[in-house]
């Protein structure tokens, strides 16, 4: 026998039970048999399915429909399946009469869910999202690490990578990638572009596949081959008019005429949006020096290798290359997933918003079931007619779960409506780029959007825990008919008691998230105001410069030129270059040995360095805490001085004393210069984080091809100035390029956005709770004194003054406010010592945090206590005693 | 269940024209959805869901009751369906109900051409 199309035995699955039971297989015999029947060609096919289909779906609900009619008719039905219309009208009129309590209901439920929905897309959609590559999970940076020297993120060299390449047992392959820019020509003027140069496999580990054209090959490995070039989308589509026939374009690169091979697919971006994509050629790799170090390293593992044994394997390697070149000794890999790496940066705060949103979350539930219970009790008399009346209980439970359906249906559609509000509000606060901790590298923030996952797992978690917590009201309301009604007060009612615990619950997880809100903004002001080693405001930073094709004579003549034309400005009040800005994540290593009495090598270390051209640590504003800064003379003839920061004096010199020492540096002009002043640390990698050590060097000789401009003037007037300073760069050569200028202010704050978007957000969720459980305290002491409203009247009517009774009121609550409030502390502290690393410059007891919270708290609730206070002070004695 | 004939009345014409089959030969529910598009000239054709459907509700009512599984040709056993002493009754009364209301017309001079 055929079978019947399982689409088909599926909808029989529509008639009740007790019909398929009888009448299944019969059924099932038919409907072959009409489908065989009609089966010629697809137009009898596709009428036969068809009539068949429509056939057992109305038939099917024509049975449930008559079911239902005839339970109503015979009254067998029980209470389930009669009077809903009825049910939901009285819903809707007991709701109008108290707007109060529908309208709190609803906004304390529609605000948990936009707050809490916002939170979880924007956690799915950064810390849990996939990189947009092919098998992410095993795309991996591959780090240079040395831990001893305080490095643990670092870039590679050329011949290291050379070398690492050909440890293939858990790589499928490993890439080298320059992250800067690119001079474009056009039309003349030259404009600086990012630029990323990656070795021809780059675009194979990523699994990416080009718009237009194709990626580098095996002729991009060598130098001497094709000049070619790739381009992002966004530069094809913006500025060479998505122009089909691009490829074979020629473009000025660098000064170098480059042919457009490729086009990136849209939105590509790895570690960050380039316009301009160049080969790394090999043989530009193995020239270097096994210290200049410049390349970050990408790979992809091979299926079922982990980073861990990665990162053994290449540090293998690097031991290796250090039995041969001593120089890199101590330095290992380290691998990472990509994804990984590029979350580090905020991940603790995303993982405090979670926190603190699961708390919001609890504190908004028991606020509702609060709100619910009190309700419910208020409701007593009348749920109790209802059952005299002859109501089931089951009926009358209906009722009360209705409402709460009908509350939280309106809450949380209104909740989700808002979100991508709350969304937009968390994007607007959580930085575009942060830095990977411990690296100069800057990864952007994936972007988030409102995830149809998480708005179901939202409406699912507030319906499951709503029925969960609000049960027990439910059970109550049922159990009315053999309660007692609940008279006496505060003190005295079994019903008010449980929502008493319920506030003092709330109270407390408030409170949790007061002492972290006043925790995060100290820690937060700490880090804001924290010296950072130079005076940020009034300074302008600029790269200038691609003279790296001049001699040395030249390029000197140039930046001293060029600093003669920016101080000319009136508004300018000095100006100075250095060869790496500071702050903006870029490192350079020199070998330095540090000389005995005798001048010979006493120990040799490895250590940042800048050269840095007259008036430098002046124009920055660099404190000097000993010996003195380079003065002119220091310019002139051969190099004999340096200036190191406090960093380095104190890893370096016993007590610091660094002034008077002697030091070499390897492979430049730098032979036995003394060390004349030690300036303060800048604290280039954050406030928060610890700051390399530096020595600073005088320029001399020849200067960088290109290099950072500092420019003193008047502070909130540097971007004012930004035009004019533009103007002096191209008068001296105007075939010279100019890049990011910005104000230093800015770079600093780059550092300082996720502490500050933690103050905000943290900030905010506790404002959120506040308000919550003042709505609690407000609705539980309300009921209480509602129910009171004759023992009031008595008082008054005997002669209490209402001063005594707003007192009595506001006393009874204060051992319950004090209890939620002080348990509530001690949380928070606890909390703060297992997040110990969240803050900054602040211990978890900080007095001032702590106080800060207890006083915003205890003052919330006496005011929410105070308010019902004040009504109970007024009650009318004649009104309320007549009905007794 | 309606023990009371009239109680059933007036039988809607699939319903009616079912019973007749099933009064004039006991048979299985594919056989009678294909008697019935014959004897209604294809005005009535069901499909499987529709035609137990009106099964399930002739038995329900105890109009029509299943037979003892009778043995077919060849293939699985197949139930057929008989009609019901009560079912009987309802035929009657619904075919004295029809005769009262021809010669209700016929009076009126309307059923001419039911002849």
């Amino acid at each position: 026998m055929k079978r019947t199309p399982w689409f088909f035995r599926l909808l029989l699955r529509l008639f009740p039970a007790g019909h398929r039971r009888r009448f299944g297989e019969e059924m099932e015999a038919a409907l072959r048999h009409r489908l065989e029947e009609g089966g010629r060609g697809p137009l009898g096919w596709i009428g036969s399915w068809s009539w068949a289909a429509s056939d057992l779906v109305r038939h099917a609900l024509g049975m449930w429909l008559a079911r239902g009619r005839d339970g109503m008719r015979n009254g067998l039905g029980s209470v389930w399946s009669e009077g809903w219309g009825l049910d939901l009208r009285f819903v809707g009129r007991s709701l109008r009469r108290q707007p109060g309590y529908a309208l709190t209901a609803v906004l304390v439920l529609a605000g948990a869910v936009a707050v809490n929905a916002g939170v979880a897309s924007f956690v799915r959609g950064t810390l849990l999202a996939e990189a947009p590559y092919p098998d992410a999970d095993r795309v991996v940076l591959a780090w240079g690490s040395n831990p001893r020297d305080g490095q643990l993120r670092d870039v590679v060299s050329g011949p290291n990578y050379l070398d690492l390449r050909r440890a293939t047992g858990s790589l499928e392959s490993l890439a080298a990638v320059h992250v800067g820019s690119a001079v474009l020509t056009r039309d003349g003027r030259p404009v600086v572009r990012d630029g990323l140069r990656v070795t021809p496999d780059f675009f194979s580990v990523l699994r990416v596949e080009p718009h237009l054209g194709r990626f580098f090959g095996a002729a991009e490995r060598s130098s001497r081959g094709p000049a070619s070039l790739v381009v992002s989308f966004e530069f094809w589509r913006d500025e060479l008019g998505a122009d089909p026939g691009v490829l074979g374009r020629r473009l000025v690169v660098d000064g170098e005429p480059r042919t457009v091979v490729g086009v990136l697919p849209e939105s590509f971006h790895f570690l960050r949006s380039a316009s301009l994509w160049l080969p790394l050629p090999d043989d530009l790799l193995a020239a270097d020096a096994r210290t200049r170090i410049h390349y970050h390293l990408v790979g992809r593992l091979r299926s079922g290798a982990n980073p861990g044994e990665a990162t053994r394997e290449l540090s293998g390697v690097m031991a290796e290359i250090a039995g041969e070149h001593p120089e890199v000794r101590g330095w290992g890999i380290l691998v990472e997933r990509v994804q990984e790496a590029s979350v580090l940066g905020v991940r603790s705060v995303l993982w405090s918003l979670v926190a603190a949103m699961g708390v919001v979350l609890l504190v908004a539930l028991v606020n509702l079931v609060t709100l619910f219970r009190i309700r419910t009790l208020g409701r007593t008399g009348e749920l109790r007619l209802r059952q005299a009346l002859g109501a089931p209980a089951a009926r009358v439970a209906r009722v009360l779960g209705m409402e709460g359906a009908v509350l939280t249906g309106v809450g949380s559609a209104l909740g989700l409506a808002a979100t991508p509000w709350v969304l937009g509000l968390i994007r607007g606060r959580v930085p575009e780029w942060v830095y990977v901790p411990e690296s100069a590298l800057r990864v952007p923030v994936l972007e988030a959007v409102l995830d149809p996952w998480v708005a179901g797992a939202m409406i699912g978690t507030v319906l499951l825990a709503g029925l969960v917590l609000a049960g027990p009201a439910l059970l109550d309301a049922v159990r009315v008919r053999t309660s007692l009604h609940p008279s006496g007060g505060w003190a005295s009612s079994r019903g008010a008691a449980g929502t008493r615990w319920l506030v003092v619950a709330e109270l407390a997880l408030a409170t949790v998230l007061c002492v972290g809100a006043g925790l995060t903004a100290r820690s937060a002001d700490h880090l804001l105001s924290t010296d950072v080693g130079l005076e940020p405001e009034g300074l302008l930073a600029v790269w200038v410069g691609d003279v790296g094709d001049r001699d040395a004579t030249d390029r000197t003549a140039y930046y001293r030129r060029v600093v003669e034309a920016v101080e000319e400005l009136p508004e300018v009040r000095s100006a100075a270059f250095i060869d790496y800005l500071p702050f903006l994540g870029e490192d350079d290593f020199a070998g330095i040995d540090i000389l005995d009495a005798r001048r010979e090598r006493d120990r040799e270390l490895r250590e940042e360095w800048r050269r840095v051209g007259e008036g430098l640590l002046e124009t920055a504003g660099m404190r000097i805490l000993q010996g003195r800064p380079f003065d002119s003379d220091d310019f002139r003839g051969a190099p004999r001085s340096a200036v190191v920061n406090e960093s380095f004096a104190r890893k370096h010199f016993d007590d610091g004393e660094a002034v008077g020492a002697f030091l070499t540096v390897h492979g430049e002009p730098y032979e036995e210069v003394e060390v004349v002043g030690v300036v303060a640390d800048l604290r280039t990698l954050g406030p928060g984080a610890s700051a390399p050590p530096v020595l600073y060097v005088p320029q001399q000789g020849g200067p960088r091809g290109s290099q950072g401009l500092l420019v003193r003037t008047e502070e909130g007037r540097e971007m004012a100035l930004a035009a004019r300073v533009q103007d002096a760069v191209w008068s001296v050569d105007p075939s010279q390029p100019m890049a990011g200028m910005a104000p230093m202010s800015t770079m600093v704050d780059a550092w300082v956005a996720v502490p500050r978007a933690i103050r905000l957000l943290v900030m905010g969720v506790a404002a959120f709770a506040l308000v919550l459980a003042a709505v609690g305290v407000f609705g539980v002491v309300g009921y209480a004194v509602r129910q009171r409203t004759t023992e009031f009247g008595v008082r008054v009517a005997l002669g209490a003054s209402p001063e005594r009774l707003r007192r009595s009121v506001v006393l009874e609550a204060v051992p319950w406010v004090g209890l939620g409030v002080g348990s509530g502390a001690l949380l928070g502290v606890l909390a703060a010592r297992a997040a110990d690393a969240l803050l900054y410059g602040v211990r978890p007891w900080d007095p001032w945090a702590l106080a800060g919270a207890l006083v915003t708290m205890v003052g919330v609730a006496l005011l929410a206590v105070w308010l019902p206070a004040q009504q109970a002070s007024r009650v009318d004695p004649a009104r309320v005693i007549r009905p007794e | 269940m309606h023990n009371i004939a009239e109680d059933h009345l007036p039988l809607k014409p699939r319903r009616h024209l079912a019973l007749l089959l099933l009064a004039e030969e006991p048979t299985y529910g594919i056989a009678l959805m294909e008697r019935l598009e014959a004897r209604s000239g294809g005005r009535i054709r069901l499909n499987a869901g529709s035609l137990y459907r009106m099964i399930g509700g002739l038995v329900d009512d105890g109009l029509v009751e299943p037979l003892e599984e009778v043995a077919a040709g060849v293939g699985a056993p197949r139930k057929h369906y008989g009609v019901t002493h009560l079912g009987r009754s309802v035929l009657r009364a619904e075919a004295r109900r029809q005769a009262d209301l021809l010669e209700l017309a016929r009076g009126l001079d309307l059923a001419g051409e039911v002849e």
